[in-house]
């Protein structure tokens, strides 16, 4: 039995190198089918011009449509299609829409995706992350022959969002690659007020408990973790609070705490020049902070593997004082939570810290108008014209309100020509958060190829917290946050393979620096070590990258 | 001509067993030796756009590249380690029970043993790694019991110390009652004459056991040792990916694992297909060294 146990481990690694195989030899007639994609796109283009009658396109009633589920839609549904917004658009436009969802897991997301793309067999529509998920980048897929170069197509068919691109060259310049190609339709923020969500976050009630003021520096706040640790604030006379908590990942949100010195966990912008933060002098001051917390206690023994379940439940159980939080997904999900179990929870934003009293801080979460989320055509659509037509309805006046807002008289009502949001919507049953009570209706609490109104915005905001936190969290200047920019073709492998190696290493020293398993001392050799593995090529690379940018 | 007319008859007699392998050939042919079309990947700039056959030959620059690479060593370190360990002590593990169990009389109580001993091989590998980070954590029941002695909470997932033996104890727990299945047959084949002989000559239980057993389920040993020689490069890397985190990254990271952080996380096709081969290569060579040894000092060998 040992033999046919071996045999078959064997045998499984050989089936999956042969999967493996199989996918990318399924991918031998992939030049042939890009071809035969454009040539058929360029002839359905010209047709439509000789004859100057759009109608002779075959009409389309059916899309696959692959995108990454949410949490908060998933919780009550198994698909976006049983979303009133998707039925009702099914309703309007005639087309049935399967999705196709991986799994909620980043991870596993990210797997998911990447056997898709290099499989031929292709959804007609991706919606995903462009620039951060596709390797290599958007133009990446385009010259993979995966998606297609939508200029054309939008200026055909797109009105909606042609005009939106004209009236907004800043949004134009952003969704589009440094030669000029445009490859999906985006999810934008429209207004300064919905691009900031994300933020340091404590218990007011801890605050007032002890008698403190919420902190603004590093030396602040460690003052007050000092209190949560030692002064009992969950009055259960057990000294179990876990005062803060950070992981890399929050770090590589705009480097909360990290920013105070300046820097951040990846590459950022000094006066137009590109550098990395985990190897700046600065880096190290954070680690030795963040090493002294750790020792004392104040930081979360766990932080080194995350772990959303476990969060929860440190919140809800009072133990855990301050961390980072989304303002939806964090202060109103908890306050919600906590509604009935502990009424005198409450969670309070405070500003990005800084090193000296009075200053302002220079990063904090902003995202731009354009993140890099949207719906990409693929080489698979047979009608790329008519999805084209069926996206660009979200960018209308009536999509506009379907996707921000839901059904008339049902999820939303017009009051004085602006839409306002039903109360039951805001304000569900306890355990259920107003995310989900949304999410029943429309995408706009996370991402979708529209453009979010501040409007709904404002209105999703429900608790006072949430509208201060907006506030507290909108000062910082985020003048050193990189743009969305994209290597070109020959850098995007290079660079790839460079900064794979040198994150799996920032991350596992981040931990060990943090927890004591490496001697601060040692800095130095890690700087050293990151340089012989390749950051200044991916420097340049980004600064090449930068310079297109501001050049387009 | 004499040879056709060999073939000819042999195809006669034989032809029920021939059908009979085809499906068992068509699957090498599908599944084993038609990918190896797709290794050369392994030696060019592979692009999704062009496929395999038109992209761009760029000799051995992805193996220059992994043999460079700074994880090359700590990678091969650690999947030849936690090899090593699994031979050292997985693989006489189940001989040791498998003899154990041969001593036992009792044949209720052999078979209940038996049976508990190969339960854990039908627990799925996630369950068991879900089970191991809930035991093993700072609040879970190793700790709780460890605590009870005054010993401070260690948290063995997180410290690259501990995994090497997690790792190999957990794999010997899950293992060894099947493994041990395969010399309980062994042992049934051996001719009880001989047994009675060694009796006769008053041979002890022990020195039956060493004389008359040991040597019975020999070839199997060598056979199954020499199986595992090849595997020495290979680790499957699902319990590992199960188990690890950035902080045991120093002795967790195997080959297989880098492969799939590269290969399917990032989707570098050209660069893990080197790798792989790369991986393929040695165990081939360690197969075919460890058979010729072993030939020589004895006469079992594989092939």
């Amino acid at each position: 039995m040992r033999v046919v146990n071996t045999k078959m481990k064997q045998a499984s690694s050989f089936m999956l190198v042969a999967a493996l195989a199989a996918a990318v030899a399924g991918c031998g007639g992939n030049g042939n089918q890009k071809e035969e994609a454009n040539s058929s796109t360029n002839a359905s283009g010209t047709e439509t011009k000789q004859n100057g009658n759009a109608s002779d396109q075959p009409k389309l009633t059916n899309l696959k449509y692959w995108v990454a589920n949410h949490s908060a839609a998933s919780a009550q549904m198994k698909t976006y299609a049983e979303m009133e917004m998707y039925k009702e658009l099914e309703k309007r436009t005639g087309v049935k829409v399967e999705f196709q969802h991986p799994p909620l897991d980043p991870q596993q997301a990210k797997e998911q995706f990447n056997l898709m793309i290099a499989s031929n067999e292709l959804p007609d529509v991706i919606e995903t992350y462009w620039t951060d998920g596709y390797p290599g980048g958007p133009e990446k897929a385009i010259e993979d022959g995966k998606i297609m170069k939508l200029n054309d197509l939008i200026d055909q068919y797109a009105p909606n969002l042609k005009k939106l691109l004209e009236e907004h060259p800043d949004w134009k310049k952003q969704i589009t690659t440094d030669s000029g190609t445009i490859y999906s339709f985006p999810f934008l923020r429209g207004d300064d007020k919905v691009r900031v969500f994300f933020g340091p976050a404590l218990r007011q009630d801890w605050l007032d408990k002890l008698g403190l003021s919420v902190p603004t520096t590093v030396d602040e706040w460690y003052a007050v973790l000092k209190a949560f640790k030692e002064k009992d604030p969950n009055g259960n006379g057990k000294a179990d609070e876990i005062p803060f908590y950070i992981d890399k990942d929050l770090l590589n949100v705009d480097a909360p705490f990290l920013g105070a010195w300046g820097i951040n966990y990846n590459f950022y912008q000094d006066g137009g020049t590109v550098k990395y933060g985990p190897i700046q002098p600065e880096y190290k001051e954070f680690l030795t902070t963040m090493n002294k917390w750790y020792k004392e206690g104040l930081l979360d023994q766990d932080f080194a593997a995350p772990n959303a379940k476990l969060f929860d439940n440190k919140m809800t159980t009072n133990l855990l004082g301050s961390s980072v939080l989304y303002n939806g997904g964090g202060i109103a999900k908890y306050t919600n939570l906590m509604k009935d179990a502990d009424p005198s929870f409450k969670l309070t934003a405070a500003p990005y810290p800084v090193l000296k009293a009075g200053d302002t801080p220079i990063w904090g979460q902003k995202d731009f108008a354009y993140t890099g989320i949207g719906a990409a055509i693929t080489t698979s659509n047979e009608n790329p014209a008519e999805t084209v037509k069926w996206l660009d309805y979200a960018y209308g006046q009536e999509g506009e309100m379907l996707f921000n807002y839901g059904l008339e008289g049902v999820s939303y009502k017009m009051e004085n020509g602006k839409a306002v949001l039903m109360p039951e919507l805001l304000n569900p049953p306890g355990g259920v958060s107003v995310q989900q009570s949304i999410a029943k209706y429309t995408r706009s609490t996370w991402s979708a190829p529209y453009v979010l109104s501040d409007n709904f915005q404002m209105q999703y905001l429900v608790l006072p917290e949430q509208k201060k936190a907006l506030e507290v969290w909108s000062q910082p200047t985020v003048e050193r946050k990189m743009p969305l920019v994209t290597p070109t073709q020959e850098e995007s492998g290079k660079f790839a393979s460079v900064m794979t190696d040198i994150q799996t290493y920032r991350d596992e020293m981040l931990l060990k620096f943090i927890m004591g398993a490496e001697p601060i001392e040692n800095f130095d050799k890690y700087v050293k070590k990151i340089q012989s593995m390749g950051i200044e090529d991916a420097i340049q690379i980004q600064q090449a990258a930068l310079e297109r940018f501001n050049k387009r | 001509m004499q040879q056709l007319r060999t073939i000819r008859t042999d195809w006669k007699r034989n032809w029920a067993a021939y059908v009979m392998a085809l499906p068992v050939i068509a699957y090498y042919i599908l599944f084993h030796y038609g990918p190896m079309y797709g290794l050369q990947i392994a030696f060019k700039d592979f692009s999704l756009a062009k496929g395999i056959g038109a992209s761009a030959w760029i000799g051995f620059e992805h193996f220059k590249d992994f043999f460079g690479g700074i994880y090359f060593w700590r990678l091969i370190r650690n999947t030849l380690l936690l090899n090593l360990y699994e031979l050292l002590f997985g693989f006489p593990a189940a001989i040791i029970l498998a003899l154990l169990l041969n001593e036992i009389r009792a044949v209720l109580f052999k078979r209940f043993v038996q049976t508990i001993s190969y339960l854990p091989h039908f627990i799925s590998l996630v369950v068991v790694a879900g089970m191991m980070v809930d035991f093993l954590g700072r609040t879970g029941l190793v700790n709780q019991l460890i605590g009870v002695f005054g010993i401070e909470p260690i948290d063995f997932l997180k410290e690259e110390g501990w995994f090497r033996f997690l790792y190999v104890s957990s794999g010997i727990w899950q293992g060894i009652g099947w493994g041990s299945i395969i010399y309980l047959a062994a042992m049934a084949t051996i001719d009880p004459t001989l047994y009675e002989a060694a009796r006769m000559d008053g041979a002890s239980r022990w020195k039956q056991m060493l004389h008359v057993t040991l040597p019975g389920i020999a070839p199997t040993i060598v056979i199954l040792f020499i199986l595992n020689m090849g595997n020495l490069l290979t680790v499957g890397s699902e319990k590992v990916l199960l188990l690890y985190n950035p902080l045991t990254y120093e002795t967790a990271d195997v080959i297989s694992t880098y492969v799939y952080r590269k290969g399917i996380m990032e989707a570098s096709y050209d660069f893990t297909a080197a790798v792989g081969l790369f991986n393929s290569v040695v165990s081939f060579v360690l197969i075919v060294s460890a058979n010729s040894v072993i030939k020589r000092l004895s006469e079992n060998k594989l092939w």
